[in-house]
């Protein structure tokens, strides 16, 4: 039997054709996957986070563990690795137990900002009004004061506790969700299916959320992944200022400004903490140029001229 | 476009005013409200009645905040609480510090970016675009302080080229071959993410004009490309740019502050830093105001020039450039 007559009739009957197209997570997969720059930030990325989340097993020693017979030891000394600082903890757990702080800052502050600002800039992009109006010079006035003096000056009011910290950060991070989150409703609200939703009685908050947000998702989403990047730098920033994460927990810009104290002792000291924030920080941003490549429907998957040749053949009706 | 001069100058009156009112509601939301912060805890509670007094706190918050604002705009900036010394009289010359740190750093990073970028944009992708690319991509996820510190080892500590923080060397100070000195490491530190963002920006949007009618026409008519470039092109690519300056402002005075701390420059930045270790109420509220006021005016300045420079913009309009 051949292709051309069993296709129309029982297209189930060719195993390799299948009536789906590839779903929206393959293809992006397929997409990203090509991106040589993001699929490296992912695994760099992934091992952070398996570093993070297995700190305690990878060093015998606690971060925060004074030994003053030991200070100021020379990388490889003994057991560890990178050496002591001047209290004689080691730099090696130090600097595992940072990534914990910062990547836990990171991604909490993205999803809270990511959250808040989809809600204002979705509530002020599809009513419109006075909401908008109110929300978007409220947008105006947070993008023009310097947010780090913003933060200084709430965490030294209420203490430098690291929950105030994530909820500061949010509070002045949640501009530039709202901003896209409502470029793209006030687009969206004008489709027809949204007039069609309204027809049959669905309601706002139902075509907000059921309808729009799916279609908004894409830059959303990438939003989110450049917002842990950003969260991290400004969390060591504030650490480094003695503003953020206090001891005896450690990060990675705590570390820096301690470092910068004993740079004529030991000049290596400066360069790991920062080294790591700046890994990371590179890793999220990669991926956050992958996954906008890969959700811009625009941009289509690289393929080989070989599969590009398997595709014809397979899924090609006329078979000229 | 008096009109629309006004209402852009009452706009920012009302982000002033906005900025003002959450900065005051602010410390009497802190735990304990301003006394706790004010007020020494070991007076006895007959003592601290009449300072509450002498503050003022014993008043209702909108009239504490009315006789606040007065006084600010009296230029009484209160008095700190430790040495009991005018905020004005510390603060101010911190401000000029922070200026001149801010003002070389802006200048270089545009004299290095605007070039760069348009010669980037008429050579796409190529040796010297890449180069661009790798750079911004370094500058926007390097943190800028850590930059500063290892700038510090090397330059400072291992080859004692430059001076290692401070603005002056001691008993210097006015030595303007000594200050350029003294501002090369910190510089380039605050310079770097603006380079990163500026040449980008001048990079897409040379891209962009080079891509309309009139360009083609020009070329079509027979100029030679640089003419084209620079006679045609650059002067409404360089507009946008305008903008992008004023948005930028903000993230300036920030990354100032950062550098500063690094470099010791004795600025506004690393004044604000300390302060609010110590928590200094007044010295905080009146830096917090002083920057918002030094972004708000710059931000009004880019808009004006924006509509100066574009006849296009259209002023009438409700929303203007800014919506």
């Amino acid at each position: 039997m051949s292709e051309t007559q069993s296709a129309p009739l029982a297209p189930t009957g060719n195993p390799k054709v299948s009536r789906r197209p590839p779903g929206a997570l393959r293809t992006g997969w397929k997409k990203f996957s090509s991106n040589k720059l993001a699929v490296v930030g992912l695994i760099v990325l992934v091992f952070f986070v398996l570093v993070a989340a297995l700190a305690p097993w990878l060093t015998p020693y606690k971060p925060d563990r004074i030994d003053m017979m030991f200070p100021n030891l020379k990388p490889g000394t003994g057991n560890h690795l990178l050496g002591t600082d001047e209290l004689g903890r080691d730099i090696f757990a130090r600097l595992l137990f940072s990534s914990r702080v910062s990547l836990l800052v990171g991604f909490s502050v993205a999803v809270a900002t990511v959250m808040i600002g989809t809600f204002i800039g979705a509530v002020s992009g599809y009513f419109g009004g006075w909401a908008d109006t109110i929300f978007m010079r409220l947008v105006d006035v947070m993008n023009s004061i310097p947010l780090l003096f913003l933060n200084i000056l709430v965490l030294a009011i209420f203490d430098p506790k690291f929950i105030y910290m994530i909820l500061i950060l949010t509070f002045t991070g949640w501009m530039g969700v709202a901003r896209l989150v409502r470029g793209s409703y006030l687009q969206l609200r004008e489709m027809q299916y949204v007039e069609a939703a309204q027809a049959i009685g669905v309601s706002s908050w139902g075509i907000i959320i059921r309808h729009l947000l799916r279609n908004a998702t894409a830059p959303i989403i990438v939003n989110a992944t450049l917002m842990v990047g950003s969260a991290i730098l400004s969390e060591s920033a504030l650490s480094y200022l003695g503003m953020g994460v206090q001891p005896p927990q450690t990060s990675w810009g705590q570390m820096l400004s301690n470092a910068q104290e004993f740079m004529l002792i030991d000049p290596l000291q400066a360069v790991y903490p920062g080294l790591c924030i700046l890994i990371v920080v590179l890793a999220v941003n990669f991926i956050g140029d992958g996954l906008r490549d890969a959700m811009d429907p625009r941009k289509k998957a690289m393929m080989s001229p070989r599969r590009l040749d398997q595709w014809r053949k397979s899924f090609s009706k006329s078979k000229i | 476009m008096t009109e629309y001069l006004i209402r852009r100058t009452l706009q920012s009156v009302l982000v002033l005013f906005l900025i003002s009112v959450v900065a005051f509601l602010l410390i009497h939301a802190a735990p304990g409200g301003p006394k706790s912060i004010m007020m020494s805890p070991r007076v006895s509670p007959e003592v601290a009645k009449i300072q509450e007094r002498n503050l003022g706190l014993d008043q209702p918050v909108p009239i504490q905040y009315v006789k606040w604002l007065g006084n600010m705009l009296q230029g009484d900036l209160g008095n700190t609480f430790k040495n009991n010394i005018p905020v004005g009289e510390i603060m101010w010359p911190t401000v000029k510090n922070t200026l001149v740190l801010m003002a070389a750093a802006w200048i270089v990073s545009l004299i290095i970016a605007i070039p760069w970028g348009i010669y980037n944009s008429t050579r796409e992708y190529g040796l010297s675009d890449q180069t661009a690319s790798f750079i911004s991509y370094i500058g926007f996820a390097m943190p800028s302080f850590w930059f500063g510190i290892i700038l510090q080892e090397i330059f400072a500590l291992k080859l004692g080229w430059l001076p290692l923080s401070d603005m002056y060397k001691l008993g210097n100070e006015g030595d303007i071959g000594d200050l350029l000195l003294h501002l090369i490491m910190p510089v380039s530190v605050l310079s770097l993410g603006f380079l990163a963002s500026y040449m980008k920006y001048a990079r897409s949007s040379m891209l962009e004009v080079l891509d309309q009618d009139y360009i083609r026409t020009a070329r079509a008519k027979g100029l030679k490309e640089r003419r084209v470039v620079f006679r045609h092109a650059l002067r409404n690519a360089l507009i946008p740019i305008i903008t992008i300056l004023g948005l930028d402002l903000p993230i300036l005075v920030s990354g100032a502050a950062l550098t500063e701390r690094v470099f010791n420059w004795p600025g506004m930045g690393r004044l604000f830093v300390e302060s609010a270790g110590q928590r200094e109420y007044s010295m905080l509220m009146a830096i917090t105001l002083v920057t918002a006021l030094f972004v708000v005016v710059g931000n009004l300045v880019a808009d004006i020039l924006y509509a100066i420079v574009d006849p296009r913009v259209k002023l009438g309009k409700k929303g203007g450039v800014s919506a």
